[in-house]
């Protein structure tokens, strides 16, 4: 009896459970595991997608901080939210916590795209162009979109000794890197978009297409001043025909991706939302609360001035002071409409004197017949081109870009002052002392 | 535990009887002096020899003794042991009176109990009578001030949220801080399970009532019992059992009120207004008529609300006193135990219901238990503990939404409770759209929330403990422990149509989240004890095995058809579903001995090895010894005859303890399949893989002195500690470059914890007015030595710096008002790198440590008086040397930069050249000193009248011609006066803004480093209860 209960205890206490402590998670899948196909790789590739369109990145807040810092008057911030106020009254913090989250996103969103060209191999060779452009394109747009904020623009000085941004071009930078010149990065930016020009399909539903790279591309000459080549890629994009001015200004704003009106004809490209993921911050500040916003961006009458009374662009503002383009909390968030791509054609045609698609006053009055503004105007010059610009895509986030380019002031402050450059974080600084900070912000 | 000691001490004490010559026998019953009952089980034993026996059940005895002479001794644990000479008597009856003697107490610890006379390692124990009548909603609150060297602090005055303890200070910066709690043998859950903002507490499921005692283990050598899980210190909660006697009933009634402690001034109507328009004139970012349009705005729309002071629409609202009302409690509490010699019970049920100082918060809580205990035969003996119990918290926001109640006192003065336009509450309703409105008032009225929206937190807990032991021999026993803790929530949250503002919500938003915690430990093991000649040594040694499964679910909803709807049922839109599962266990085998030398020299070695499936194959195990040695001086021939020295022992302990409480798979390289794309399936990388992470380990040597002076009238200890973290789980912050994560956990750098504490107790007066003291005091130094120049931030300025105690608050160092213009200045380094020049540009500022949230010392005081039936316990708490920042400071004392009320000082602004102050110019829109500084630190030292209790018992000799045995009225009051020179609501306060849990996304090493913030935080409340206790 005695050694039966001995040899019990025994049995009791040192029975193995070792076996008990593999616990593998759930929720989640180990790395080694989750890049095994080329499915796997094309899931990384949309999670890349999902990243781009954080709300810290261009699901919102980017846009909105362009429009925020780049105003002079027209529109009024009266959010509680002390960073967005920062920058409305451009007054930075080194500590300013958008600073920080858009350059904590962005890079996240980077490395995505980085991991995806890390891991072409795997990935079936009928995809493999398709899913390499893919991934340039949203490196090469994300680097675009940072080095246009925490950087001097292109033309203020020379780019090749002004300090840009940290390139990264491989996944997983353990070690920090430290910031490249505005022309490396632009360079790098020029050669990951014409990567994605060559690989990407004509259509891709509502992913990057090489017309979505065109359009980046165009961008991306703008800002250098290179007006042939932003004419000639925004004309590659309005020449394919795939897409198409919507006869309705107002059709082009709040189309969510719920249902089968994922991106418009006049979408080159969007970032998707759905009631259930993604975010549009552009409606969370532009809009008021019936439509699920905070409201704290107000539209002052200086901007509503600026309209011809016809124009259908001017209804689209309610309670006389709030942007109708952003009143849908699920709406999809705009990227490149079309009607960018035909200003930009029509000022590189105005700039270098060509007509390339058709002259600058017929591509200015296609725009404005599609607002409802029928008398065709009967000449243009740049500042015509310029304010139709303005008008167009106001509220869409190209507000400091156009001015910093064209080098207009932003009331009292010239378009290369310091204080319309973020600063490089500090929580990037204290971990890497190498970035250099920005002018105006300290050491 | 306390019947196995008996059992031992019959045991050892039967065995030699037969060997004596049997002559005459004496009996009696032996009672105790306190309230005249009988005491079962106390030892009888012929002096000078070990001829002995023990009271059965009803007290009596029956012993042979030699014809002639001899004395007896009585003796039993918590009485004065006396000796009474037998002389010629066949019939000895015994009062025993209470030992004042705290050192014969008998202490819990893991895996067993020990004397505290004979312990080598530190252990504070509180009571359950001590915490039991205190109305809080969980009994770690009621400990405050009473254990030495254990910090707690109430996060905010919201009822059943997050309470921080830390004993012997913050060992770690990313892993858990907490303490492991243990009930009953079984490590209970004790994270936050919320998924909504706001810590809750696991804790204040359990029902005070049902504690029979509190261990705390602090020292190495208590703790590493519990290896890795001991860092932090162990709390051991003892539930109450049944004793061999007849059934006792007892009822406790208890009502009261609450208030707050304290609340702050803030600008009227006429004083904002002037502010206001002084600020707008010194920028000009807005014309006069648009200030006054907005004025107006947040007036309602009537001018004469904010303009015309004799205008019966003149508006003048107190929002501090909106938000903090009156509480109320009501508990009741009811128990039954008793048994026989074979079976004993206890069971009790308890009911209480608390209505929070701040509007909108209730907590309720019903619980019932019931602990058998069953000897078989003489070797086998079983039984269980089972407690069911369920909470509904009625919570409200954290402290850093608009909604919380508190951020009403952003809102203007001038802004009327009712909307006069509409009779309806301020914000409820636009005229024009009939839409809720988003520009009125200047926020989203938290008024809305309390009275609109549902957020309840409904808990079911289940608590079950079964054993075996048997004896294999006399002296080696073992058992075998299973317990479970079951823990059930339910959370259901209705954001209702009027206050979309707040959500974005226009048609409403459900929420309804389920989490289901399982945690199931089996503990077996042996328990080994023998003497011989003068040498005594007790061993245990054994298994233990936990696991813990999580399950969490949620599923959100949007468009319902009204407000009148709140079930997701009704939700048109389905907008977040949500399922998880986590887990994660321990393997562990322990041994311990205690080895005693002639009484005096004492001796404990123990030792755990830990497995953990949160570290990979190659660290899985840590292994967490501990040794400690006593010498009891006062047994020794030199002091034996002292006279003032009763008791004094020296003890020395060293040991390891561990920390794994990083998340369930920290090492791991980890991808999430949650980076779907419109509809689109997409996964992302979400964590980079650290395989060498290992236990994180803290070394802890501690010296102490116990001691007794003067008869034990002043008894007490003292101790020193050092505590040595090393290789500290990190949450590293990666450079965002890095992409896949912004943090990563590594092994990287050694933080210590050193500090003194003192306890003393003693009995200043007896006889017929008794008054006793108990004295406690604690100074916890902590530093960071190593994290290879790594910043861990927290909350606002908090920080985590090496050559710095954690979280320090770091930044620029406000050097006031510039006399000649008004701006707000900072000290930047001048030509000699000195901290003496000053700027007016916030970028330009150095940053400098501004302040210290970790206390000096801490301490308690508890005074006991007692007069015939009257008893009168006053005890005093106090937190001395801890800075507070002020999170909230840049919108409440921001003179006048945006239209938020502002706390009255901001009045003393700078106006002209040449005015002294420390307040800026007030300037709107302009963010002059606004920037967080030291400007937002303020002194939270304070002392606290922590708890008053005035109790009545009705004298025995009106209860005997009744059945009841007792009863006893009281009166208690909790924190009913505040010394500190704290300018906002309550100095013991540490926003909740940040959650830890899991389930909400927490961030440990965020709530590890932001301490001492104060963000809109709730005060304490001031309670005022009246109770009646009846025995039967």
């Amino acid at each position: 009896m005695k050694n039966k209960i001995i040899t019990l205890i025994i049995t009791a206490v040192f029975f193995g459970c070792a076996d008990q402590l593999d616990i593998a998670p759930v929720n989640s899948v180990e790395s080694s595991s989750a890049l095994k196909t080329s499915k796997d790789v094309e899931a990384l590739l949309v999670g890349a997608y999902a990243l781009l369109g954080d709300g810290d990145v261009l699901g919102g807040n980017m846009q909105r901080d362009a429009e925020l810092i780049g105003d002079d008057g027209e529109m009024f911030w009266d959010g509680t939210f002390v960073d967005p106020g920062q920058i409305f009254i451009k007054k930075l913090l080194i500590t300013n916590g958008q600073a920080e989250l858009t350059w904590l996103e962005a890079y996240e969103t980077i490395n995505a795209a980085n991991t995806v060209l890390n891991n072409l191999n795997v990935v079936v060779s009928t995809k493999k162009d398709k899913v390499e452009g893919e991934a340039k394109f949203i490196r090469a747009l994300t680097h675009f979109e940072l080095v246009r904020v925490y950087a001097k623009t292109y033309t203020d000085g020379n780019p090749a000794n002004n300090p840009g941004i940290p390139l990264a071009l491989t996944p997983d930078n353990l070690e920090p890197l430290n910031r490249s010149t505005v022309q490396q990065v632009y360079t790098q930016i020029i050669q990951d978009l014409t990567d994605a020009v060559n690989l990407l399909p004509e259509t891709n539903g509502f992913f990057a297409t090489t017309y979505t790279a065109s359009a980046i591309l165009s961008r991306v000459y703008l800002m250098q001043n290179d007006y042939a080549k932003a004419r000639d890629a925004a004309h590659r994009v309005i020449a394919s025909g795939k897409y198409s001015l919507l006869s309705d200004y107002a059709n082009n704003f709040n189309n969510s991706s719920n249902g089968s009106s994922n991106a418009t004809a006049e979408d080159v490209f969007s970032i998707q939302v759905t009631n259930q993921a993604g975010i549009n911050n552009m409606n969370t500040f532009f809009a008021s609360s019936d439509f699920g916003g905070r409201g704290d961006i107000y539209v002052e009458p200086a901007h509503l001035a600026l309209y011809d009374p016809a124009d259908e662009r001017l209804a689209l503002f309610y309670d006389d002071e709030r942007t109708g383009k952003w009143n849908n909390q699920f709406g999809n968030v705009n990227i490149v409409r079309l009607s960018e791509m035909y200003l930009t054609r029509a000022e590189g045609n105005f700039r270098e004197g060509t007509a390339l698609g058709q002259a600058p006053l017929d591509d200015i009055n296609f725009i404005r017949n599609r607002a409802g503004l029928t008398t065709p105007l009967a000449s243009v010059t740049i500042d015509d081109i310029l304010l139709e610009r303005h008008l167009e895509l106001a509220f869409e986030g190209h507000l400091i870009h156009d001015i910093k380019r064209t080098q207009r002031s932003v009331g009292a402050l010239p378009y290369n002052d310091p204080s319309l450059v973020f600063p490089i974080p500090n929580r990037e600084r204290l971990i890497n002392s190498g970035l250099v900070q920005n002018e105006g912000y300290g050491n | 535990m306390r019947k196995f000691l008996l059992l031992m001490t019959i045991l050892g004490l039967c065995l030699p009887n037969s060997l004596w010559a049997q002559e005459r026998t004496v009996s009696g019953k032996v009672t105790s002096e306190v309230d005249g009952s009988s005491l079962p089980g106390v030892s009888v034993l012929l002096k000078g020899t070990s001829t002995g026996t023990v009271t059965d059940v009803e007290g009596n005895y029956r012993l042979s003794v030699p014809t002639t002479g001899g004395t007896l001794t009585f003796s039993f644990i918590g009485f004065t042991t006396t000796d009474v000479a037998i002389g010629a008597n066949s019939v000895i009856d015994v009062t025993l009176s209470e030992d004042v003697k705290q050192l014969s107490e008998v202490v819990v610890v893991g895996y067993g109990t020990q004397l505290k006379q004979d312990l080598t390692g530190n252990i504070a124990k509180v009571s359950g009578s001590q915490v039991e009548n205190i109305p809080v909603p969980s009994f770690e609150q009621a400990i405050q001030g009473r254990a030495a060297g254990v910090f707690v602090e109430a996060s905010n005055g919201k009822l059943g949220q997050g309470i921080k303890v830390r004993v012997r200070g913050t060992s770690s910066l990313s892993a858990g801080s907490q303490p492991l709690y243990v009930v009953d043998g079984v490590p209970i859950t004790s994270q936050s399970q919320t998924a909504l903002s706001g810590d809750t507490n696991p804790l204040a499921d359990l029902n005070s009532f049902d504690i029979e005692s509190i261990e705390i283990l602090k020292d190495a050598s208590a703790a590493a019992i519990y290896g890795s899980r001991g860092a932090n210190g162990v709390v051991i909660i003892t539930t109450k059992r049944g004793k061999s006697e007849k059934t006792n009933f007892n009822v406790n009634f208890m009502t009261g009120f609450s208030e707050p402690t304290n609340h702050v001034e803030w600008l009227n109507t006429a004083e904002y207004v002037e502010l206001f328009q002084e600020a707008r004139a010194n920028t000009g970012y807005i014309s006069v008529a648009s200030l006054e349009a907005r004025l107006d705005r947040y007036a309602g729309g009537v001018r004469a609300a904010w303009q015309d002071p004799s205008s019966p629409s003149y508006v003048d609202t107190d929002w501090d006193r909106q938000a903090l009302v009156r509480g109320s409690i009501n508990q009741i509490d009811f128990s039954a135990s008793g048994g026989t010699e074979k079976t004993r019970f206890y069971t009790s049920l308890s009911s209480s219901n608390q209505d929070g100082i701040l509007l909108g918060t209730a907590f309720d809580k019903v619980n019932g238990r019931i602990n058998l205990d069953h000897e078989a035969n003489d070797k086998l003996s079983l039984g269980m503990s089972f407690s069911l119990g369920r909470t509904i918290n009625s919570r409200v926001p954290d402290d850093n939404a608009f909604s919380t109640p508190l951020q009403m006192i952003a809102l203007p003065p001038l802004t009327p409770i009712i909307d006069t336009r509409t009779n309806l509450l301020s914000g409820v309703l636009d005229l024009t759209t009939g839409l809720p409105n988003s520009n009125f008032p200047l926020y989203y009225n938290p008024l809305i929330d309390i009275n609109y929206n549902d957020n309840t937190n409904t808990v079911f807990r289940n608590l079950g403990t079964f054993y075996g032991s048997y004896n294999i021999l006399d002296n080696l026993r073992f058992r075998s422990e299973f317990g479970y803790d079951l823990l059930s929530q339910h959370e259901e949250r209705y954001l209702a149509s009027v206050a979309s503002r707040n959500t974005g919500a226009p048609n409403g938003q459900g929420d309804d989240i389920r989490t289901q915690v399982f945690n199931y430990t089996t503990n077996n093991f042996l328990s080994y004890n023998v003497s011989f000649g003068q040498h005594e040594l007790e061993a245990v040694g054994g298994m233990s095995f936990q696991n813990s499964n999580a399950n969490f679910a949620r599923v959100q909803g949007q468009q319902f058809p009204s407000d009148s709807y709140r079930k997701i049922t009704s939700a048109a839109s389905i907008t977040l579903g949500n399922a998880t599962e986590t887990e994660y266990s321990f393997l562990s085998y322990f041994a311990r001995a205690n080895y005693k030398f002639a009484n005096k020299y004492l001796l404990s070695l123990s030792g755990r090895v830990d497995g953990s499936s949160r570290f990979g194959p190659d660290n899985r195990y840590g292994f967490f010894p501990a040794a400690s040695a006593g010498w009891i001086l006062s047994e020794e021939q030199f002091l034996s005859e002292n006279n003032t020295i009763e008791f004094l022992k020296l003890r020395v302990s060293y040991g390891l303890t561990g920390n794994a409480e990083i998340g369930n798979f920290p090492w791991q390289g980890l991808s999430s399949g949650d980076g779907g794309y419109a509809g689109v399936p997409g996964q992302r990388p979400s964590q980079l893989a650290n395989p060498d992470l290992r236990w994180e380990q803290t070394s802890q040597l501690d010296f102490g002195i116990d001691f007794g002076f003067l008869n034990n009238r002043i008894t007490g200890e003292v101790d020193y500690y050092v505590k040595n973290t090393s290789d500290l789980l990190l949450n590293v912050n990666l450079p965002g470059t890095a992409g896949a994560a912004r943090t990563q956990v590594k092994n990287l750098g050694n933080l210590e914890n050193k500090g003194f504490e003192l306890v003393i107790n003693s009995v200043n007066l007896t006889g017929e007015l008794k008054w006793n003291t108990s004295f406690n005091f604690a100074r916890n130094r902590n530093l960071i030595t190593d994290i290879q120049d790594q910043v861990v931030d927290g909350n606002f300025l908090s920080r985590a710096v090496e050559g710095e105690p954690i979280g320090i608050f770091y930044g620029p160092k406000y050097a006031g008002v510039d006399p000649a213009n008004g701006d707000a200045l900072y000290f930047m380094k001048d030509a000699n790198g000195e901290l003496t020049a000053t700027t007016n540009d916030y970028n330009a500022a150095e940053f400098t440590k501004i302040g210290d949230p970790n206390p000096d010392f801490i301490w308690g005081i508890t005074n006991n008086f007692s007069y015939k039936g009257i008893e009168l316990s006053v005890l005093f708490q106090g937190v001395q040397g801890n800075d507070i920042y002020l999170g909230g400071g840049k919108f409440f004392a921001a003179n006048g930069d945006f239209f938020d009320n502002q706390r009255k000082d901001q009045l003393n602004r700078w106006r002209n050249p040449g005015d002294i102050t420390n307040i800026p110019q007030a300037r709107l829109f302009d963010g002059n000193g606004t920037g967080e500084s030291s400007r937002y630190v303020e002194d939270g030292s304070y002392v606290r009248l922590k708890t008053l209790t005035l109790g009545y018992n009705l004298p025995r000799t009106l209860l005997s011609k009744t059945s009841f045995t007792k009863v006893r009225i009281y009166a208690s009051a909790q924190n009913l006066l505040t010394f500190t020179d704290y300018k906002m609501w309550d100095p013991e306060v540490n926003t909740d803004l940040s959650n830890a849990g899991p389930n909400a996304g927490g961030n440990v090493t965020t709530a590890n480093v932001s301490q001492g913030i104060d963000f809109y935080s709730a005060p304490q409340a001031k309670m005022i209860t009246f109770g009646l206790n009846i025995g039967f």
